[in-house]
């Protein structure tokens, strides 16, 4: 038996380790450690409710739009406060922005390299892997498209700027508000950067995903996880949809019932004291500051696939190719329902009063990596307590009676060459950790 | 000062592509060498790796290929594990640049931040940044978390966070932001890589970024001047009475803006929340005074 840490596993955002125990070429136990701890709800209790969403855009530089709508949405929830579909549909136009954002990020930045060599000078592109099996012109090409990536991902920033300001940690999004003046020339500019990164995730994006997955098919074999999906639903709107809430578990699908939701922490650098979360990195047995969220007892895995599969665009299967491919295909269709969305806003007035009590308000909605949970409990105009609960504690979650997910994912993988581990990090990197967002505690449930 | 005013009055735009452009000139003329740059990222969200991607003229490929050789990135480098800390620890003997991103969590020895697990040994930003902050030819805190703390520091510090500044009581160049604009950056690289001093303030900030509050250049002065204040988020007047912290915030974002100079936070009639200030964010809340 052969034991192997991995870590930092790189191209991801936040610090994560992994650990695997391989046995004949194949892994037979596998540990995630989420390796970073910041206290965003301690931080969070007693400062003024509006603030929450801006200070928990901060939890994440490449995601920060979702915190925000999550926070707004938490907040909208505990004052009774109703958007108009306008704002509704600005503000959703600037989250997918994010997300296209990290799509085309995560793609070619993060994910590429494993699986296309590149010859840049710069010593950043040093491999340490020999499993590249794409013949050079192809992988020119899919150099060229890297480039290329750049400018789009970086385009998509620049939707996001037009409507919040700036990215990342833009200001546009406030409850029952969105803050920007459109105007009709505004708004064509925005059309016309949809259709410019459209073009390219068409024609480059799944072209160069497609080329991936011929050379390495036996990645459709590699990081299965429990066949349990959830989402919390995205771009739900009354005529028409992209995907409702709703789960699958082991295989069978149905609504989202969010009483289904619990948290433990058997295995991670947390205990309860006086009701209350604390840390301890001491504690016996743990090895993540990662809880682990789950649906009716079981992990689950959220994400593009989840939402792709549980929309019906997909075919219910997980693995690291599958997912790969699914983020890539969802980006194009986030592309076709932004360009729908577009057509529908409108310049408006801004008018918003907000009506401070004693409440508590709840904040859901799917986001590049998954699902996204805010909880707020407001005392008049202050936050009381914050409750997070990230897409990337959902999937690296460490284990209960179940493995996590991405550990599920680990274990069993057939390893091809045990001088060479080069499996680990593609499967981890197909599920797109977060883990500056995954590290949180909770005060109160 | 002089000389630094004239520059960010007349050539506040275009300067950080000029002066990168000076950069590689000097590089490919064997004038100065290609220096190696150790990023790490500490305590934070990882905001300003993502906002050097965004930058325009010069872009991130054109920073890897012509000013620096990035010898390590959580974020951005290919290789992984063990490879990826020895790329580190090689450096370390050699001459390099020190960028940290995020504060620096001091709690229990630092281990609520591991970067790596080398050899069975785990390494924690606060080990990492101690061991190249010694060796360090220049110092630069990235972001308002590496500068001053930041969020990551706010109130009740709940991972004891520091700045970079305080952990290794040493100059630092600090380039605060939430996130740090991607030209703020690339702009300092070139003067240190061109072995040009680079003006700093009492609290290490360059004062061709720095030098002047946004109230200074803000687009929305005049009516500040005539007494025009806007009472709602999205009216076009002066936002000083919703709490904006530009009269009290020192940097160049009315010039400079934001993801190829669209916007800016007052574009997109929001107040300045001060995010690049030393007391950011407890002693600039509540971000919006409503």
């Amino acid at each position: 038996m052969v034991k192997l840490i991995i870590d930092p596993i790189t191209r991801i955002s936040g610090f994560l380790g992994v650990e695997v125990e391989i046995e004949k070429n194949k892994i037979v136990e596998a540990k995630v450690e989420g390796n970073l701890f910041r206290g965003f709800e301690k931080i969070l209790k007693g400062r003024y409710a509006l603030d929450a969403v801006y200070l928990t855009e901060r939890i994440c530089g490449i995601c920060s739009s979702a915190h925000a709508l999550a926070a707004t949405l938490a907040l909208e929830n505990a004052l009774n406060l109703v958007p108009t579909e306008n704002v509704i549909y600005i503000r959703d136009l600037l989250h997918s922005f994010d997300i296209i954002q990290n799509h085309i990020r995560h793609f070619y930045l993060f994910t590429v390299p494993d699986y296309v060599e590149f010859d840049f000078s710069s010593p950043l592109y040093e491999t340490c892997h020999k499993d590249y099996r794409i013949p050079d012109k192809l992988s020119r090409k899919i150099q060229e498209d890297y480039l290329k990536s750049i400018e789009f991902s970086k385009l998509a920033h620049v939707g996001v700027a037009l409507l919040g300001g700036k990215a990342p940690h833009n200001h546009g999004i406030l409850p029952g508000i969105v803050s920007v003046s459109l105007d009709r020339l505004k708004i064509e500019e925005i059309k016309s950067i949809i259709n410019k990164i459209k073009d390219f995730v068409d024609n480059c994006m799944l072209e160069d995903v497609n080329i991936i997955s011929m050379y390495y098919g036996d990645y459709f074999e590699k990081g299965k996880t429990y066949n349990n999906f959830l989402s919390f639903g995205l771009f739900d709107y009354e005529d028409f949809y992209y995907v409702k809430p709703s789960v699958i578990i082991n295989g069978v699908k149905s609504d989202f019932d969010v009483n289904k939701i619990h948290e433990n922490i058997n295995y991670s650098w947390y205990e309860v004291h006086d009701g209350q979360v604390v840390e301890n990195i001491k504690k016996k047995g743990a090895y993540s500051f990662v809880k682990s969220p789950r649906y009716d007892k079981m992990p689950v895995e959220v994400g593009p696939l989840a939402r792709m599969i549980l929309s019906g665009k997909y075919n219910l299967k997980s693995s690291t190719m599958d997912r790969i491919i699914a983020r890539c295909q969802e980006a194009s269709n986030i592309l076709r329902i932004m360009s729908i969305i577009v057509e529908r806003i409108e310049p408006f007035k801004k008018e918003v009063k907000y009506d401070f009590k004693v409440s508590s308000g709840l904040g859901m909605v799917d986001t590049t990596r998954g699902a996204l949970l805010h909880y707020v409990k407001l005392d008049y105009d202050k936050i009381d307590g914050y409750d997070i609960i990230t897409p990337s504690a959902w999937n690296f979650s460490p284990r209960d009676d179940f493995l996590g997910t991405v550990e599920k994912a680990l274990v069993d993988t057939f390893i091809d060459d045990i001088n060479d581990v080069v499996e680990v990090g593609r499967i981890v990197r197909s599920f797109d950790p977060c883990i500056s967002c995954a590290t949180h505690v909770t005060l109160r449930r | 000062m002089k000389n630094c005013l004239w520059e960010v009055i007349n050539n506040k735009n275009s300067l950080s592509k000029a002066l990168a452009e000076e950069v590689a000139v000097q590089i490919r003329f064997g004038k100065t060498k290609k220096p190696n740059v150790i990023w790490i990222e500490a305590t934070g969200c990882s905001g300003n790796t993502i906002s050097l991607m965004n930058a325009d003229y010069p872009d991130l490929i054109y920073l890897l290929d012509n000013m620096i050789n990035l010898k390590f990135s959580n974020s951005l480098m290919v290789c992984d594990g063990e490879r990826a800390f020895e790329s580190f620890l090689k450096t370390l003997k050699e001459d390099f640049i020190l960028v940290v991103e995020g504060a620096v969590s001091t709690k229990e020895d630092g281990l609520f931040n591991i970067i790596a697990n080398y050899k069975g040994n785990k390494i924690t930003a606060y080990d990492a940044i101690k061991m190249a902050g010694a060796k360090a030819k220049s110092i630069i805190a990235v972001g308002t978390c590496a500068s001053f703390g930041g969020v990551s520091k706010a109130y009740p510090n709940p991972s004891e966070a520091k700045s970079v500044k305080e952990v290794l009581q040493k100059d630092v160049i600090n380039l605060p932001g939430c996130p740090s604009h991607p030209e703020w950056i690339i702009g300092t690289l070139a003067y240190i890589i061109t072995n040009e001093k680079i003006e700093v303030d009492d609290l290490g900030r360059p004062l061709l970024f720095y030098g002047f509050t946004i109230h200074d250049f803000c687009e929305r002065r005049v009516y500040f001047n005539n007494r025009i204040f806007a009472k709602n988020i999205g009216e076009p007047w002066c936002m000083f009475k919703l709490g904006c912290r530009g009269p009290v915030t020192k940097t160049d974002c009315p010039k400079r803006r934001w993801n190829n100079k669209v916007n800016w936070p007052i574009g997109d009639n929001t107040p300045c929340i001060g995010c690049a200030n030393a007391y950011f964010p407890d002693g600039m809340e509540p971000f919006i005074r409503l």
